[in-house]
């Protein structure tokens, strides 16, 4: 893998994307999939780009709410029909809210010096480590999820599958892979997270 | 946005309730508005059935 493979500003031109919004691609794809089979109950989608994924798991759920910090991709999830909050991760939204949230977040390493501080690099760039914006969402997740609650959240190789499982069980959570596919730059993976429990208590995630 | 959404969304500062005024409805939908926290008082825009519960430092990018 090249250098220029790796960065926000490769695949976004690779993708052609120069618009606002972020449009479906393989991941979302992929993300949607999963959610199908999985999703139950009041699902939140957190950083839902042009609404797609959001749209295709509508009919599989009793209700479905879509958050964006941008307010493109906000307009454009409205116009597909879906309830829309513009808000970062999932900062506005209230303690045991949802039965599912999905999450495919910005998740290429990129170089400080290289970010081009638009739309699009917020919605592609997951910082150095890849895992800027997967941190904070694993930290606020459990706080928003009613008891019982899942999560499926979208993991790149770019991104290190290895270190994102690690911080969701440290997070509480108990990963498990249940999509996988394989493309020219990077693995995909749909993590289901649900809650570890000991005794029927949700415990720190660590046997002592 | 619906009425609805009320039981879900909080003050992003402080996840305190938030208070509804709308001021333009259509068909069950809330299209223009605010939403207050009922603790720190900072106020939050609805425009166009969409809020905006960024912090107010956040707000203004677009």
């Amino acid at each position: 893998m090249t250098d220029e493979a790796s960065t926000a500003a490769g695949l976004a031109e690779r993708r052609g994307e120069e618009t606002k919004v972020y449009q479906p691609a393989e991941d979302s794809g992929l993300l949607a999939d999963a959610a199908a089979e999985f999703a139950r109950g009041r699902t939140l989608e957190v950083g839902t780009g042009s609404g797609w994924v959001a749209e295709q798991v509508a009919p599989e759920v009793p209700e479905i709410v879509a958050a964006d910090v941008n307010p493109h991709a906000c307009q454009q999830a409205r116009e597909r029909g879906i309830e829309a909050v513009r808000t970062n991760l999932m900062d506005a939204f209230a303690e045991g809210s949802f039965e599912t949230v999905l999450f495919n977040p910005p998740y290429l390493p990129t170089d400080p010096e290289n970010e081009w501080d638009d739309w699009m690099e917020q919605a592609l760039s997951g910082g150095e480590s890849g895992r800027e914006l997967i941190e904070p969402f694993l930290d606020d997740l459990g706080r928003v999820l009613a008891p019982g609650g899942q999560a499926l959240l979208l993991v790149s190789s770019l991104a290190g599958f290895e270190e994102v499982e690690e911080l969701a069980r440290d997070a509480g959570f108990v990963p498990e892979e249940v999509r996988q596919e394989s493309y020219p730059f990077e693995t995909l993976s749909i993590l289901r997270l649900t809650r570890f429990t000991l005794c029927g208590k949700p415990s720190s995630g660590k046997i002592d | 946005m619906k009425e609805s959404l009320m039981e879900i969304v909080c003050c992003p500062m402080d996840k305190h309730d938030l208070e509804l005024d709308a001021a333009e409805r259509d068909d069950g939908e809330i299209i223009t508005g605010t939403l207050t926290c009922t603790d720190c008082g900072e106020s939050y825009p609805i425009e166009d059935g969409i809020p905006n519960l960024l912090p107010p430092d956040m707000r203004d990018e677009a």
